[in-house]
């Protein structure tokens, strides 16, 4: 049965292989003159200021979340709408449940101040 | 089009209830302020109770079967470990009520309760997604609850480490389950066909998941780091329901799909078992803070629960159940201790123990219950759980693996009775212990009293939970 699997072991062997010799003949072969401007990350453009990491206010990571957890229910929403009849009122209901728990958690999140900006 | 049945509904009733429990802790969390959130333990612990006595009165399964599409199996099996996580969740509740940071705020129940109803769904599934997914569910909110006291710097790394283990093993497990699906070509827990290597390697893979649930050797590390540094009733929970539904799984997992390479993975188990109880009891030894101390004791049980599962008999796997409800219960009521003395005394030092049986009698009688039926002492539980794990392991032919428990419960012996040394013949240094009585508030005197009642009752009347152990144990042959 595993010799069903030999072509995709070739085949990972193989793409390995070829990216390792064409990275290690033009480091072998390729000429090399280094220049501060060269290692800049970006060749053309304004200089870098300062490093590339910055903190983020932990607000940001709130609202994403809560932005999350209604986007899901978006996700759900949209395939029992396409099916909506056939499911008919056992869908209804099972929805009204789900609405019924987001909703807990969106009061829960209200009433403990997460939607505001402070 | 038949979307539901009743059946369904039962199967997930504990669930269900689990979910409308946590649904109504966090709006109770919303509505009352300031001190009497308090009581949002007892509404966790009552309701948990409730659940408990709704689920054995009308949630019982009948005829093994499964529902929602072969996600879940509705038997006797999942609905035992159900119960065990229920009692572990309302005797946790009853702890964390007096832990100043944890009781006034409702996001430690619901996650208590979130994770419960993890552990609820890894015990009855039956199918790669559902149990990965359970897993999950159940791993999330015990990361955050380590990690709960945010302006604590133990705690925070308890979580952490936690989290990191955990994220780790559990990629690897889902590894594991990945190739299990690419060479079975179902998700559903079927017996695997395949080759001797392969199976192997599959076994080594999913241990490691299930490993660090249940804290074997060597995937122990995170758990004496874990338990220190997270409040104390958190790791009760997680050395005792995170523990049994780690087992849960590995029961029904290896005895599902592996059952055709039962002596391989066996030997791997029992090797594995050999070394969790001889690790897990040696570094005990040395350990000078009762929760480290606790945790590597819990380290050196599931060696001893891991031996049950070894034999894979019938009597195994009940006396693995059996094991586990005796363990639960002895461990709370241990973990309950330290809590109640730490925050009492503000130390988790053995040393500070000394003059307890002055401070307060009635708590170090209940550690004198639980540290003897931890060390494996009859007339309490974890003698006649003990007696039943080597049992089984005798009956199947693993006499050397029974000797090497009965050695490891003699090693085990010296560190418990260490403890009961300080508490019971050490006094305080030139001052006098009844001017330092340790209080013991509503929940934990209901708490301590029931659990060491029940390990009592337990190793005395052990026949009907060993029956309905062995009911449970049925379901998997």
């Amino acid at each position: 049965m595993l010799l069903e699997y030999i072509a995709i072991g070739v085949l990972l062997f193989l793409a390995t292989a070829v990216a390792a010799i064409a990275i290690f003949l033009g480091e072998l072969f390729g000429p090399k003159r280094k220049s501060d401007k060269k290692a800049q990350p970006y060749e053309s453009g304004m200089l870098p200021i300062g490093p590339g990491t910055r903190r983020m206010p932990v607000r940001f990571y709130l609202i994403a979340v809560l932005f999350i957890l209604f986007d899901i229910e978006i996700v759900f929403f949209l395939p029992w709408a396409v099916v909506f009849r056939q499911l008919g009122l056992f869908g209804l209901i099972e929805m009204i449940i789900f609405i019924g728990i987001l909703l807990v958690g969106y009061i829960y999140a209200w009433k403990k101040g997460a939607l505001e900006w402070e | 089009m038949t979307a539901y049945n009743s059946t369904m509904i039962l199967a997930i009733l504990p669930e269900i209830l689990l979910l409308v429990l946590g649904v109504l802790v966090l709006l109770f969390d919303v509505v009352w302020k300031g001190e009497k959130r308090r009581a949002l333990g007892w509404l966790t612990a009552g309701g948990t109770a409730l659940i408990s006595i709704v689920t054995l009165l009308i949630g019982r399964p009948g005829e093994p079967q499964s529902v929602f599409g072969g996600m879940l199996r509705f038997d006797w099996l999942g609905f035992a470990f159900k119960q065990i996580f229920l009692l572990g969740a309302i005797a946790t509740a009853l702890f964390m009520m007096d832990i100043e940071k944890l009781s006034r705020r409702g996001q430690a129940y619901a996650l208590l309760l979130t994770a419960t109803l993890g552990m609820s769904l890894m015990a009855s599934a039956a199918d790669l997604v559902m149990l990965y997914l359970a897993i999950e569910t159940t791993s999330i909110p015990l990361y955050v609850l380590a990690g709960f006291l945010l302006d604590d710097d133990r705690s925070a790394e308890a979580g952490f480490k936690y989290l990191l283990f955990g994220a780790m093993t559990s990629a690897v497990l889902l590894y594991g389950f990945s190739l299990l699906y690419g060479f079975t070509g179902t998700t559903s827990l079927t017996s695997f066909v395949g080759s001797l290597p392969l199976a192997l390697g599959l076994v080594f893979l999913i241990v490691v998941g299930l490993g660090f649930k249940i804290s074997a050797v060597p995937f122990h590390f995170w758990a004496p780091d874990t338990y220190e540094g997270s409040p104390t009733p958190v790791a009760g929970f997680l050395s005792t329901a995170s523990k049994a539904a780690g087992f849960a799984v590995l029961l029904r997992l290896f005895l599902t799909a592996f059952p055709q390479f039962v002596e391989q993975w066996a030997a791997v188990l029992a090797v594995l078992a050999t070394v969790t109880m001889t690790v897990g009891n040696l570094l005990a030894l040395a350990q000078k803070n009762i929760k480290r101390l606790l945790a590597y004791s819990s380290i050196a049980h599931a060696g001893y629960i891991l031996i049950g599962v070894v034999a894979a008999s019938k009597l195994g796997v009940a006396s693995v159940i059996f094991y586990l409800i005796a363990y639960l219960l002895t461990n709370l009521a241990a973990f309950g201790i330290a809590a109640a003395f730490g925050r009492a005394a503000g130390s988790d030092e053995i040393a500070s123990y000394a003059g307890l049986s002055r401070r307060s009698p009635g708590l170090a009688f209940a550690m004198l219950v639980a540290f003897l039926s931890l060390a494996g002492m009859p007339p309490f539980g974890g003698f006649i759980a003990k007696v039943l794990v080597f049992t089984a392991a005798v009956e199947t032919g693993w006499v050397w693996l029974a000797v090497v428990g009965v050695v490891n419960s003699i090693i085990g012996l010296y560190y418990y009775l260490t403890v009961l040394k300080v508490v019971y013949l050490y006094r305080m240094e030139g001052e006098n212990e009844e001017q330092y009585p340790i209080p013991l508030t509503r929940p934990y005197a209901l708490a301590l009293t029931t659990l060491s009642i029940a390990i009592l009752v337990i190793g005395v009347l052990f026949a009907p939970w060993f029956d309905s152990a062995s009911l449970a144990a049925l379901n998997l042959f």
